[in-house]
């Protein structure tokens, strides 16, 4: 995970040690990716909440405002935001189906944790592209 | 037993469980919710009010609320101790998202009881 070339400097305490926290110089496994995107979406999505909110309580309010949120989400701007969250929700939903799994001690070992990882990105890519064929175009 | 683990005793283990058993109810309301989008096909405004109006949808989108707020505290929790190293700006981003995840929850419950 690390960077094999980094310097160690423990033999003299005055220097200051490599913390090593730069994340470019970290070169990533899949099963790190699906775990610190499991980060990333679950915070995008926590984020989102207010957004999501203000879209339900228009919906629900009367039939001009529900046509508002209609035409709302014919721009592409809309479509583009409403697509990564979905993104963020699909993958933070497989991934967290996949940790639930080895929470019961299934797929732990690191040949069958790689192989879940692919399959947490392609179902949740999958997700998105029937969403985008379904409703954008 | 497992549930034992949701008592103050082990906090540790309270968050690891709660955080897990508050995902699988959301993945489950979020798979009806899908099914029920699939089925009923809501298109207008009246389809739309009647889709979400049944009391135990509403009960349903209440309990996966009040999930979500538990689940995303302790997501951002862990996630603002790790990434926050200054105890004065964590604590403010802390109780931050305490309010927000608070006033949605107080949100949602008004428009829940409205509709």
């Amino acid at each position: 995970m690390m960077n094999s070339n980094r310097k160690v400097q423990s033999t003299n305490p005055k220097k200051v040690r490599p913390k090593n926290l730069n994340l470019f110089t970290i070169r990533m496994p899949i099963n790190a990716l699906v775990s610190i995107l499991h980060r990333v979406t679950g915070c995008a999505l926590f984020l989102a909440l207010p957004l999501l909110l203000v879209t339900f309580q228009l919906s629900i309010s009367s039939a001009s405002k529900f046509q508002l949120v209609q035409d709302l989400m014919h721009s592409p701007i809309a479509k583009l935001i409403v697509l990564g969250l979905a993104w963020s929700f699909f993958h933070h939903f497989f991934a967290g189906i996949r940790h639930l799994a080895m929470d019961v001690h299934w797929a732990t070992t690191l040949i069958k944790a790689r192989y879940t990882s692919k399959v947490v990105f392609v179902l949740g890519g999958l997700a998105t592209l029937l969403l985008a064929i379904s409703w954008v175009f | 037993m497992l549930l034992s683990l949701l008592t103050k005793r082990y906090p540790g283990m309270r968050a690891w469980l709660t955080q897990r058993l508050t995902g699988l109810l959301m993945a489950i309301y979020s798979v009806v919710l899908l099914i029920r989008v699939l089925v009923l096909t809501p298109s207008s405004y009246d389809d739309w009010l009647a889709f979400s109006r049944p009391w135990w949808w509403r009960l349903a989108t209440l309990i996966f609320w009040v999930s979500l707020s538990s689940h995303a505290w302790l997501g951002v929790r862990d996630v603002l101790k790790d990434y926050v190293p200054n105890v004065k700006i964590r604590m403010v981003l802390l109780k931050l998202v305490v309010l927000a995840l608070w006033v949605y929850l107080v949100w949602i419950t008004l428009l829940l009881c409205n509709l």
